[in-house]
C-alpha cells in the first residue's frame, strides 16, 4: 500500500501526469483518506505556480544587457566589413 | 512536433534576423536568451555561461541563414548552446556531477515516521493563489534568494521545462539527462520551493 511517504516521492509524477494507470489510481485512493497528502500536494502545486510567475517577471538585465551589446556590435562589424567571415 | 511551436510572429522574426534586422536582434536576445543561459549554467559556471551565451549569438548571425525551421527557434537555439557547453566540458576533461540517487530532499524526508506516515505534516494550506501571493514582495525576494540557491542543475531542469515550457524529451536531450533523472531534478527543485513558501507563511521569514 502506498505510504504517505512514498506518495512525496511521486507527488510532482502524479502533478505532471506521468505515472502509470496503477500509481496513478493507488495515489488518487491515498489521496481521499489522507487530509496531510492532500494538503502536500496543493501545496507543491501552489508552490509549482509561484515559481513559473516569479521566474517569467525577472529577467537578468545586466547579463542581458552585456549581451545585447555583444551582439550589437558583431552586427554592425559584418555589416562594415563584409570580409571578414569567421 | 516542433511544428506546432512555429508561431506566425516567430516565423517573422527568423525573416528579420536573416536580413541582419538590428531591431529583431534585440527582441531575440531579450526573449531567448534568459532560457539559453539557463542551458549554459547547467553546464559551466555564470560567467563561462554568459560567454558562451554571447558566442551563440554571435555565430547565430551566420548560421541562421541556414535555419531550416525545422525545429523551433527556440530548440535550435538551446542545441547549440548545449553543444558548445559540452565541447568546453570535454576540451577541460570535466563533467556536470550530479547527484539523482534521493528523490526526496533531507528536510522533507525527516518529516516522516518509520512507518512511512507524515510525522511533521503540512501545517498550513498555502490557500492564497498564486499571483496574490506574488503581490508580496517579501516572498518574491525570499524566491529570487531561494531559486538562485538551487544545485545549478536543478535550477535548468526547474527553468527549462516550468519557466520556459520545453517538453521533457527536449530538456532531456538539451541536457543530456535520462528521462528519470530530470524527474527527480525538477521534484527536488520543486520541494526546495515548497519548503521554503512553508517557512515563509509560517514565520514570515525567509
Ligand atoms: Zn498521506
Amino acid at each position: 500500500m502506498l505510504m504517505c511517504r512514498g506518495l512525496a516521492e511521486i507527488a510532482s509524477d502524479y502533478i505532471d501526469g506521468e505515472l502509470n494507470g496503477r500509481q496513478n489510481l493507488s495515489v488518487k485512493l491515498h489521496l481521499m483518506m489522507c487530509r496531510h497528502c492532500r494538503t502536500f500536494v496543493g501545496n507543491l502545486r501552489t508552490s509549482i505556480h509561484l515559481m513559473k510567475a516569479h521566474s517569467s517577471a525577472h529577467p537578468d538585465a545586466d547579463v542581458l544587457r552585456r549581451i545585447d551589446a555583444r551582439v550589437t556590435e558583431a552586427l554592425s562589424a559584418k555589416k562594415s566589413g563584409k570580409s571578414n567571415d569567421e | 512536433m516542433d511544428k506546432a511551436v512555429h508561431t506566425e510572429s516567430e516565423a517573422a522574426l527568423i525573416d528579420d534576423l536573416k536580413r541582419g534586422d538590428s531591431l529583431a536582434y534585440r527582441k531575440a536576445v531579450r526573449d531567448y536568451s534568459p532560457a539559453m543561459l539557463s542551458v549554459a549554467r547547467f553546464y559551466l559556471d555564470h560567467s563561462s555561461a554568459e560567454e558562451i551565451v554571447q558566442d551563440c549569438w554571435v555565430t547565430v548571425i551566420d548560421a541562421i541563414q541556414k535555419f531550416e525551421g525545422r525545429s523551433g527557434l527556440k530548440t535550435w537555439l538551446h542545441r547549440i548552446v548545449a553543444n558548445r557547453c559540452k565541447n568546453t566540458l570535454r576540451s577541460s576533461n570535466r563533467e556536470v556531477a550530479t547527484d539523482f540517487s534521493e528523490s526526496l530532499e533531507p528536510e522533507l524526508a525527516n518529516r516522516f515516521n518509520s512507518t512511512g506516515r507524515w510525522d511533521l505534516p503540512p501545517k498550513l494550506k498555502f490557500h492564497e493563489s498564486a499571483d496574490t501571493l506574488m503581490e508580496k514582495g517579501a516572498l518574491s525576494d525570499c524566491l529570487d534568494k531561494h531559486l538562485s540557491a538551487l544545485p545549478e542543475s536543478q535550477r535548468s531542469a526547474l527553468m527549462l521545462y516550468e519557466a520556459h515550457q520545453h517538453k521533457s524529451e527536449d530538456v532531456c536531450n538539451i541536457l543530456d539527462i535520462s528521462a528519470s533523472n530530470l524527474r527527480v531534478l525538477l521534484h527536488r527543485a520543486r520541494q526546495r520551493i515548497f519548503l521554503m513558501v512553508e517557512t515563509f507563511q509560517e514565520s514570515g521569514e525567509c
